[in-house]
């Protein structure tokens, strides 16, 4: 369980720059907990405080009902990979996990369960300067998982990471979630989140703009549609016409449901034996959901066609 | 609430955060890393070399340095490797990030540095202590016969060699505080040449006698006063030099303690 309470911290002198403003929030352990937002909104920020590395200029957060700090064994509380490359790379990635690893009287077998895991065996006696960008993320996740903590805390883990290396993670912090550990990982896609993440934290300029189940965001954002192809796509769109559906038609063939859901469609075409060739949620309407949450606090906006736009 | 609280799915463990633990992890991370060989060696190499060259082409030209002074003339080359060294265990951690990693293991902050500087001075004191009775016996192989031959057990021999050892430690000692404290190796070099090795030589072309006796008392001037079997020309007593020495090196740890309790990572 990680608890956040008016969380608060702005940064410089004269002009100080509010980083993280008044954020509160909870993450329930059994759950993976997506951190959302925009680059610059404040979730590395949130992480850096949650772990002690950064004093809250108000409010208070507390991991496993302490601060971070108050723990006699921290290792085996907090898991965390920061955002920032925290590594000696003059040094090897065992003995880096084994540095980590005496402060908490953790032994070598289980720095090596650690590197196993991650698939770095082969390359543990390596110095870290050589390493890829994944390969320093899966060292970072090593020692994150070192001290088999109920709590982890990843900022932007699926960073430089191969598809294999993506899904590698996404299943990682799954089966830590279903052992019934507290998992909080950061990203600023919606994608990602989307199909790792059971409930949702977003924030743009450190405030909170939603704390949500990512069912509901979906439900909630109103903008999902489903695609449909189907040989009688007129016969259909006029089944499906109601006063909460809008349908668009681009090509001929094919139609863009709003207001209903995939199942209703499917039930309705069977019901008046219409063959669907194709019949898809559209999750592409998440992004913009995102986006549309979180346009007006997005550090900066280009300009020229929106996305926005684009997308939909 | 409280129930959910506590995070139940970690099974409970042994391990535990330790000032022992703390202690084998700073000296793992010194030891594993290929700068901290390179720098002793070759801190070792120079003050062994520089001994060497002095006792063997020593000719009998009744120089007055003291015999421990002639043979470590070295060390204030060493100095400059092991006060290097100092600053990259602390400095070196910022410069590279892994003091996000350290700090998140030990979450109090403190041990970290003091863990550090302990390790620290246990292998810079026994280094130099070793190297500087190797290089005084070498030395004596050629010094034999000549206006400088002695014994280590003369009187005053093991004092001097070890009094040198503990003023290259303590002032490396102090490079290792200036690190923590500015959290930049080049910062922390030049930090060290500029306000232990340069200023006080500055200071001292002050035509003021109380700035000269100040200046005495400053790290490296009192650094001089040790190493010696004779007391060395314009410098205060011994164990004034060691004190000062020893207050320096605290006063600076302490400051860095107190900023390193407060800033952020």
């Amino acid at each position: 369980m990680i608890r956040a309470h008016g969380l608060t911290k702005r940064y410089g002198g004269k002009r100080p720059k509010t980083a993280v403003d008044d954020l509160t929030f909870e993450v329930r352990p059994g759950t993976v907990t997506g951190f959302l937002g925009p680059n610059g909104a404040g979730k590395s920020t949130t992480m850096r405080m949650l772990l002690g590395l950064d004093a809250p200029t108000a409010g208070r957060c507390t991991v496993g009902g302490r601060a971070y700090t108050a723990h006699s064994a921290p290792l085996t509380q907090v898991g965390a990979l920061l955002e920032a490359r925290s590594i000696h790379p003059g040094r090897s990635a065992y003995h880096h996990l084994m540095a980590l690893a005496h402060t908490h009287g953790i032994p070598a077998s289980r720095v090596r369960d650690v590197l196993d895991t991650t698939g770095l065996t082969d390359v543990a006696g390596r110095r870290v300067k050589g390493f890829s960008l994944g390969m320093g993320q899966r060292l970072g996740i090593a020692a994150a998982l070192l001290g088999d903590p109920g709590t982890l805390i990843l900022d932007e883990p699926v960073n430089g990471l191969d598809p294999e290396g993506v899904l590698w993670i996404r299943n990682l912090l799954k089966a830590q979630a279903a052992e019934g550990r507290t998992v909080l990982v950061s990203s600023h896609l919606m994608s990602e989140m989307a199909v790792t993440a059971d409930h949702l934290i977003i924030i743009g300029r450190g405030r909170l703009l939603a704390d949500t189940t990512v069912e509901r965001f979906v439900r909630d954002s109103g903008t999902g549609s489903v695609k449909v192809v189907s040989p009688a796509a007129a016969h259909l769109s006029e089944l499906l016409a109601g006063p909460a559906v809008t349908i668009t038609s681009d090509t001929p063939g094919t139609l863009d449901v709003r207001g209903t859901d995939a199942e209703h469609i499917g039930r309705t075409a069977a019901a008046h034996a219409i063959p669907l060739f194709e019949l898809t949620p559209q999750t592409a309407s998440l992004e913009q959901a995102f986006m549309d949450l979180t346009h007006d606090s997005v550090e900066y906006v280009t300009s020229g066609p929106s996305l926005a736009g684009a997308a939909a | 609430m409280t129930t959910t609280d506590t995070t139940a799915a970690a099974p409970s463990q042994p391990y535990r955060l330790t000032p022992a633990g703390i202690l084998r992890s700073e000296w793992h991370k010194l030891w594993t890393l290929r700068t901290t060989w390179i720098t002793l060696l070759t801190a070792t190499a120079l003050v062994l070399a520089v001994g060497i060259t002095m006792g063997s082409t020593y000719d009998g030209d009744d120089s007055e340095v003291d015999t421990v002074v002639f043979v470590l003339f070295g060390t204030q080359l060493s100095q400059i490797c092991l006060a290097v060294l100092g600053i990259l265990v602390t400095a070196g951690e910022y410069a590279t990030g892994m003091i996000r990693a350290s700090l998140t293991a030990v979450p109090r902050r403190l041990p970290v540095l003091w863990s550090k500087a302990a390790v620290f001075t246990a292998v810079a004191f026994t280094l130099s202590l070793v190297t500087n009775v190797v290089t005084f016996l070498v030395a004596q192989i050629w010094l034999g016969g000549t206006d400088k031959e002695l014994a280590l057990t003369d009187p005053g021999v093991l004092g001097a060699l070890t009094g040198s050892a503990a003023a290259i430690t303590l002032l490396s000692l102090i490079a290792l505080g200036l690190g923590a404290l500015l959290r930049s190796v080049p910062g922390g070099i030049g930090a060290f040449v500029g306000a232990v090795l340069v200023l006080p030589e500055v200071l001292t072309t002050l035509p003021l006698d109380a700035v000269d006796t100040a200046v005495k008392y400053f790290p490296a001037q009192a650094s001089s006063s040790l190493g010696s079997i004779t007391r060395v020309e314009n410098t205060i007593a011994p164990g004034a030099g060691l004190l000062s020495l020893a207050l320096w090196a605290a006063a600076i740890l302490t400051t860095a303690a107190l900023l390193l309790r407060r800033r952020d990572v």
